[in-house]
């Protein structure tokens, strides 16, 4: 029986049985890859190595803030910042281990244990991938694996854009907004009008976690961030407690930037299923 | 990371906020920030995802810093007038940060809205990625679009220009006392309710007319539209049912002539896949902060 015939190709099967291949010092990779992502990290130029995870279990004490005071609840700001960073050190360190060059698709998640309050899981994780040529220049800073949130799809189309990710970067700010005293509450009484203590508190919370966030794309020596995401979240604290986190891939041209004219022109496509 | 940087700085950081928002202004940090931004000395901050810079390369439109605006305003008096007021103050200061930034247009605009209550007010707050394009000096003016950077792209690139946010709401009462009970005599009766239909017709309809005249503010048209409507039964204590309706219309607006400007080919093509095809996926990122679904009393 030819292999036109339906037979599985002869590395498959060395790949199947486990045989060290390309790319894969123990012979088997673990991913969470779909089919698509894993295609086309491959037509990338990569191959996957195995699943990286990093959690840590962190204890959140308690910070009180006056009741009509804004002002940023530094403690626990601090502690979200940490735990997380914590779940990515140590998802980089196995990847590290696995003489990985980066992690893609990571997934940052903050769980709430049921049964107690202040104890919240963090967990990151991804698939470390390798430059199946050996190519050294897609590390992250230090020649530590790059990490990034990015889809296998995002990674093909970042580097076809001509950038590399170095890491993810973020940043954190809890805040405390202030309530509203009765005499601000009288005084709007009959007329649309702005709570610019409100407005305040939500505009520089967020502007300090943005402000983190690009301090460690500096640090990166990034050009700069893609996929920027912000999340405000209250993570079952009292109400007028709000954390703003900023997350997003920091990224560097590959060499020189590519020219506008070599940008391919998109297709457009319409599909005509019912 | 400086991550306390004691009392006498935050002081002096919430004196600046207090000095600023009033006076249409940004904070000097704020402003610094972008204008390093804008000026390459720090890294560019984007929410594109690598696709869209793919593209947005191709047309020479380059990322600067992701701006934002916020304002939290009580539309106890006026909910019409308020909704707009509260997004109108919000676009002007996220408008102020892409200046900062020394930007042609801000896109990928989203509405949020925190969740946290307070009675007959609430958050308006628009974030978008401020980007300039090749061979342009800075706007006096930014272009601010709810549209997704390859949107937006995809629209220049076909000659239409988006040229900012138009929003239209309305609001009001049916008073049982001028119209009767409008349920009352239908409880056991299949047949539409004329009085509440054509109440709640002409709320969606004045929205529909303000929008329209805030677009001739901007533009030619608007697009990519999300609405919010919701109709309420009010029972207060020994007061007759009334109908409260409330509906508001926000989108982007545009440059266009009509029959200007027609897209070329356009290939067909069959989705083999059974399942959802990422070709006819229904989840189009939302740019509303408006739960659309939503027909229950809530913070809005």
């Amino acid at each position: 029986m030819s292999e036109a015939e339906g037979q599985i190709p002869k590395h498959a099967l060395e790949r199947l049985k486990g045989l060290r291949g390309q790319g894969h010092p123990d012979g088997i990779f673990t991913s969470d890859f779909s089919v698509n992502e894993f295609l086309l990290v491959r037509k990338a130029g990569f191959e996957p190595i195995g699943l990286c995870i990093g959690s840590c279990i962190y204890h959140l004490g308690i910070q009180y803030a006056g009741w009509s005071k804004n002002q940023e609840l530094t403690t626990l700001s601090q502690a979200m910042y940490h735990a997380r960073e914590l779940a990515m050190s140590r998802m980089r360190e196995e990847a590290k281990d696995m003489g990985a060059d980066g992690i893609v698709g990571v997934r940052l998640t903050v769980k709430r244990m049921e049964w107690d309050n202040n104890i919240l899981e963090f967990m990151a994780i991804g698939t470390g991938i390798i430059h199946a040529q050996g190519h050294p220049g897609y590390k992250g800073p230090n020649g530590q694996p790059f990490t990034s949130d990015l889809s296998g799809q995002d990674f093909w189309t970042l580097l076809q854009a001509g950038y590399r990710p170095l890491e993810m970067v973020m940043g954190s700010c809890v805040y405390h907004v202030a309530h509203q005293g009765l005499f601000q509450s009288l005084g709007q009484v009959g007329r649309n009008v702005e709570m610019t203590n409100f407005s305040q508190a939500l505009y520089d919370a967020r502007e300090i976690a943005m402000e983190r966030m690009q301090h460690e794309a500096i640090q990166a020596q990034a050009e700069g961030v893609v996929g920027m995401q912000l999340h405000e979240g209250s993570h079952n604290w009292q109400p007028h407690v709000i954390e703003f986190f900023a997350v997003g891939t920091a990224v560097v041209p590959i060499a020189t930037e590519q020219d506008a004219s070599v940008m391919p022109d998109p297709q457009l496509v319409l599909s005509v299923n019912s | 990371m400086i991550w306390d940087p004691g009392d006498n700085a935050a002081v002096q950081r919430e004196a600046k906020w207090q000095r600023a928002l009033p006076n249409d202004q940004l904070p000097d940090f704020v402003r610094d920030r972008l204008k390093a931004a804008g000026a390459g000395k720090v890294p560019w901050m984007s929410t594109m995802t690598p696709a869209e810079l793919l593209l947005s390369q191709g047309l020479g439109v380059r990322p600067i810093a992701m701006v934002s605006g916020t304002c939290w305003y009580h539309y106890g008096w006026s909910w019409t007038n308020g909704h707009p007021e509260g997004w109108h103050i919000a676009l002007e200061r996220l408008r102020q940060e892409a200046l900062a930034a020394g930007a042609n247009a801000v896109v990928d605009v989203k509405m949020r809205t925190i969740e946290m209550h307070a009675e007959d007010s609430m958050d308006f707050t628009v974030v978008g990625t401020a980007v300039k394009i090749d061979g342009l000096p800075p706007s006096t003016d930014p272009v601010i679009a709810t549209v997704s950077a390859v949107e937006f792209v995809r629209l220049l690139k076909e000659g239409i220009v988006p040229v900012g946010v138009a929003i239209g709401a309305n609001y009001d009462w049916l008073d049982p006392f001028l119209v009767g009970n409008p349920v009352a005599n239908f409880r056991w009766d299949t047949q539409p309710l004329g009085t509440l239909g054509d109440f709640w017709r002409r709320v969606r309809q004045r929205a529909a007319a303000n929008l329209r005249t805030d677009v001739k503010r901007l533009g030619d048209g608007v697009l990519a539209h999300t609405y919010f409507g919701q109709l309420l039964r009010v029972k207060e204590d020994k007061q007759p049912v009334q109908y409260l309706g409330r509906f508001i219309i926000l989108g982007t607006a545009v440059q266009c002539k009509a029959r200007d400007n027609v897209i070329g080919h356009i290939q067909t093509v069959i989705d083999m896949r059974d399942d959802l095809s990422p070709l006819k996926d229904p989840e189009s990122h939302s740019h509303s902060a408006y739960p659309v679904d939503n027909d229950k009393e809530g913070a809005i």
